[in-house]
């Protein structure tokens, strides 16, 4: 660690009477990549916001390149080169890649009048620093997120930034694309500029971090070189106990049984081609790949959502036709959906209602209307159930964190007693604890006889929950692996990425 | 990539909204002019411009209400107020000047707009919702304060008069009487010049676009929100009560009680069927443009095709939805696209 760049020192804040930091220090050197981990509530969003001065702490100081800085400002931290990179990317979507690298700048200087000339020079200036080649011209809407976060980044380049804060980058870019950002991120190291990232997933932060901070209940736990932790360690300094991961057995001979749904050549153009599987009661089934593999729009297809053009699909051994995703739940089928803040959660209602909405006609009494004491009694059951941590069903559902709100679309669906239970990348910015909870809930759930099919990006994820894997790749069924348990991740990994040309012959 | 460029060009344009309009402007005029050639002539085409302008000048000033995410509903009553109040200011003064019209009218206008920012940026209020309610205050009030007696063209002030016959251009017809375009034109191209540059070559304008697009970043990036909304909000109503002024020398008649109801529900069509989303951030000044003519030709020649004027309410509405459907129908189209392999 040559010059630190930025010294937080002892920094404390207080949201009514919660203490969300409490004597925060920490430092970052000039071209140093820092990592900031922590579960959902450790404070790292407040952190976060203290240092680009958009919250002022109630104590502490922050000290910028020597300065230091009692309440600073938002535009004091812009000037002084920290840029946050928020999860959202704060892109406009529908102007063009120039437009939204430069348009900042201009505000930021009070210019009048727009120069379309150095719009595009400052945008072309700035990809080309960071070795990039997007189309100036292409609207932001069109580009992949992996892309998006380039501009992202390049906008806060050109900006003058000495520190980009990023905010959970990874969380939804596939492998292929992480190990891209991570390169942009070395590339900043080279020309001193520092990165503090946020991320939960750990293998992610090994890979990439020269030093790790861990938040703990608002409490820094440490500084810690990456080199010194491991897997393990980490867990454990950021929740305080052992979490251990056993893999799920599956008993091969219950497989000698009638599968409870088979998928026989199935196809839809352009999305997935002639897929073939078998799905027991009782397994819970990985599905990965690359986004684009086909796995989505193959789950969506299983719920109707996106109905193939060819192709059988039998449950319980009779074929059925599935063309809407009334037709899916009738017959049995839930899904949660990859982005639960958008597709799975009324976020402003109440997790009641959130819980009650696909049973409602169940729910009906006297002259069919619904009977607002069953109701509650079901919200209620699901609450306990599924140990969600809130004071009352009435509760909105923004007011939960990540973990809770999951497990609210997870009662949801339990709720229409699925058969097949289809998950979209469940663990989805989920911090540590809550992720091995809901591991365990869909642990619980297949126990109980549900078919599960669970979709993820994480190899770890995919490994540690499931008892067989279907691997997808442009759009074909690549692999099948038996046994999840056989395999360890850097097999897997190839396999997803089609670096393995003939299987996993290999163990 | 380089061999996929020009059929991604030609691609490009088979998508582009306006491409599509003009067509069916073209067929449309086609069609009328078979049925009755009196259609394409310069003297319609005159006439057309005479009394389209106003409308036009209205559908500027919503589509970048529009573009910015916000809906002003209250425009047409800016309008009505902003030219009853002039004219009858006008009478009393004794002073017979179209330029004192203007300012007392543009000044009216942009401080009616100024109340819509008002309530829009410090209370935070839905746009759509302050707009219909302050286009029932402006209305309202001016009925109780002002009056409602009706202005005839004898008591109409000359300058008024003068700025409805002025023409920039005037032709002979075969029988030596004489036909124009109308100054109207002027105010019109000055109006779309002006906007054209705020929305392409200022900082604001391009912040309006922004703004259409994530709120949140811009408020993120440091930008004066509050200020670009009363910009907006003042345009708008500036707007209007040009088109306010304009309407009254068109048609030599001032009537507190007539509200522009027919004026609000062309404009949002033409806007709409320009290609602008109703959700902000996207369209064009061409689009809004071509949408203008597309509504102006309806609104005036349905008539010549033999059917009643009736029919006109009823196609006005159908290319309401028809317009919306298919702006929606191509972006399904384009996010099952991307739903779809997108290996590069």
């Amino acid at each position: 660690m040559a010059d630190v760049f930025l010294e937080v020192r002892r920094v404390s804040k207080a949201y009514e009477g919660v203490q969300a930091l409490n004597e925060v220090s920490l430092s970052i050197g000039a071209g140093e990549v820092h990592c900031l981990v922590g579960e959902n509530g450790s404070g790292k969003s407040t952190l976060i916001k203290c240092i680009g001065g958009v919250v002022t702490p109630d104590s502490g100081q922050i000290v910028i390149n020597g300065r230091v800085h009692e309440h600073l400002q938002a535009i004091d931290a812009i000037r002084e080169g920290i840029q946050i990179i928020y999860q959202d990317l704060s892109l406009y979507p529908n102007v063009t890649v120039a437009e939204n690298i430069s348009l900042n700048q201009f505000v930021e200087r009070r210019a009048s009048f727009v120069n379309w000339a150095e719009v595009r020079a400052i945008a072309a200036r700035g990809l080309a620093e960071i070795e990039e080649d997007i189309d100036l011209d292409s609207l932001v809407q069109n580009l992949s997120v992996a892309k998006r976060q380039v501009v992202a980044i390049t906008r806060s380049l050109t900006q003058g930034a000495k520190l980009i804060i990023m905010d959970e980058p990874t969380s939804a870019i596939t492998r292929q694309d992480v190990d891209h950002l991570f390169s942009v991120i070395a590339r900043l190291k080279q020309k001193g500029i520092s990165t503090l990232f946020i991320s939960h997933k750990l293998s992610e932060v090994f890979e990439i971090a020269e030093v790790v901070t861990i938040l703990r209940d608002g409490k820094a736990v440490g500084d810690f070189p990456a080199s010194e932790l491991d897997d393990q360690k980490l867990t454990f300094l950021m929740t305080g106990r052992n979490i251990q991961y056993t893999p799920y057995r599956f008993p091969r001979e219950k497989q000698q049984q009638a599968p409870l749904l088979e998928v026989r050549n199935l196809s839809r153009r352009g999305h997935f081609h002639n897929v073939s599987f078998s799905l027991w009661a009782g397994e819970i089934l990985g599905l990965t790949g690359l986004i684009g593999s086909g796995r989505t729009e193959l789950a969506l297809a299983l719920f109707g959502l996106n109905p193939p053009d060819s192709g059988e699909i039998l449950l319980g051994g009779k074929p059925v036709r599935i063309r809407s995703s009334e037709d899916a739940v009738r017959l049995g089928i839930g899904y949660l959906p990859e982005d639960r803040l958008t597709q799975g959660l009324f976020i402003s209602q109440s997790i009641g209602d959130n819980i009650v909405i696909t049973v409602l006609k169940k729910l009906l009494g006297f002259l069919r209307l619904l009977d607002p004491g069953r109701m509650r009694k079901t919200e209620e059951g699901w609450l306990d159930d599924l140990k969600i941590k809130a004071p009352s069903v009435r509760v909105r559902a923004w007011s939960l964190s990540g973990g809770n709100q999951q497990r609210v679309v997870l009662a949801k669906w339990l709720a229409t007693k699925p058969k097949v239970f289809i998950l979209d990348g469940p663990t989805i910015g989920i911090d540590v604890a809550s992720k091995s909870n809901i591991h365990e809930i869909i642990r619980a759930l297949a126990e109980q006889g549900i078919a599960i099919v669970v979709i993820s990006d994480e190899i770890p994820e995919i490994l540690h929950s499931c008892n067989r894997v279907l691997v997808m790749r442009e759009g074909r069924l690549e692999k099948e692996v038996p046994d999840a348990a056989a395999v360890g991740e850097a097999e897997m990994l190839s396999l997803v990425s089609g670096k393995l040309e003939h299987g996993v012959a290999r163990s | 990539m380089r061999t996929r460029m020009s059929p991604a060009v030609t691609a490009g344009l088979l998508r582009r909204n306006e491409f599509y309009l003009l067509l069916v402007i073209v067929v449309f005029s086609l069609a009328i002019t078979i049925v009755n050639p009196a259609f394409l002539t310069v003297e319609n085409m005159f006439d057309l411009i005479r009394s389209s302008a106003g409308m036009a000048i209205l559908a500027v000033g919503f589509f970048v209400v529009l573009l910015s995410g916000g809906i002003d509903i209250s425009f047409p009553a800016v309008a009505i107020v902003a030219q009853y109040i002039t004219v009858n200011a006008i009478i009393a003064l004794g002073v017979d000047n179209l330029w004192l019209a203007f300012a007392i009218s543009s000044a009216i206008g942009i401080a009616f707009g100024a109340v819509n920012a008002f309530f829009i940026s410090f209370f935070k209020v839905p746009t759509f919702i302050v707009t219909l309610g302050t286009m029932n205050i402006f209305h309202g009030a001016m009925l109780e304060f002002v009056g409602t007696k009706a202005i005839n063209a004898g008591q109409l002030p000359n300058c008024f008069k003068g700025f409805g016959l002025a023409d920039i251009l005037s032709l002979h017809r075969a029988d030596g009487s004489t036909y124009g375009l109308s100054v109207f034109f002027l105010v019109l191209v000055g109006v779309i010049l002006v906007t054209w540059v705020i929305l392409k070559y200022t900082v604001l304008g391009r912040v309006i676009y922004a703004m259409g697009g994530n709120m949140e970043a811009v408020k993120r990036s440091g930008f004066n929100i509050r200020r670009t909304q009363f910009f907006i909000y003042c345009y708008v109503g500036l707007l209007a009560s040009i088109m306010g002024i304009i309407h009254v020398s068109l048609i030599r008649y001032s009537n507190a009680t007539y509200i522009i109801d027919s004026e609000l529900l062309h404009v949002i069509a033409a806007v709409i069927l320009g290609g602008a989303s109703i959700l902000g951030g996207s369209g064009t000044l061409t689009g809004t443009l071509l949408g203008v003519v597309m509504i102006s030709i309806l609104e005036k020649n349905l008539v010549l095709l033999g059917l009643s004027s009736y029919w006109q309410q009823f196609f006005v509405g159908l290319m309401i939805v028809l317009g919306v459907s298919i702006t929606h129908i191509q972006k399904r189209i384009q996010n099952r696209r991307s739903l779809a392999l997108t290996r590069e």
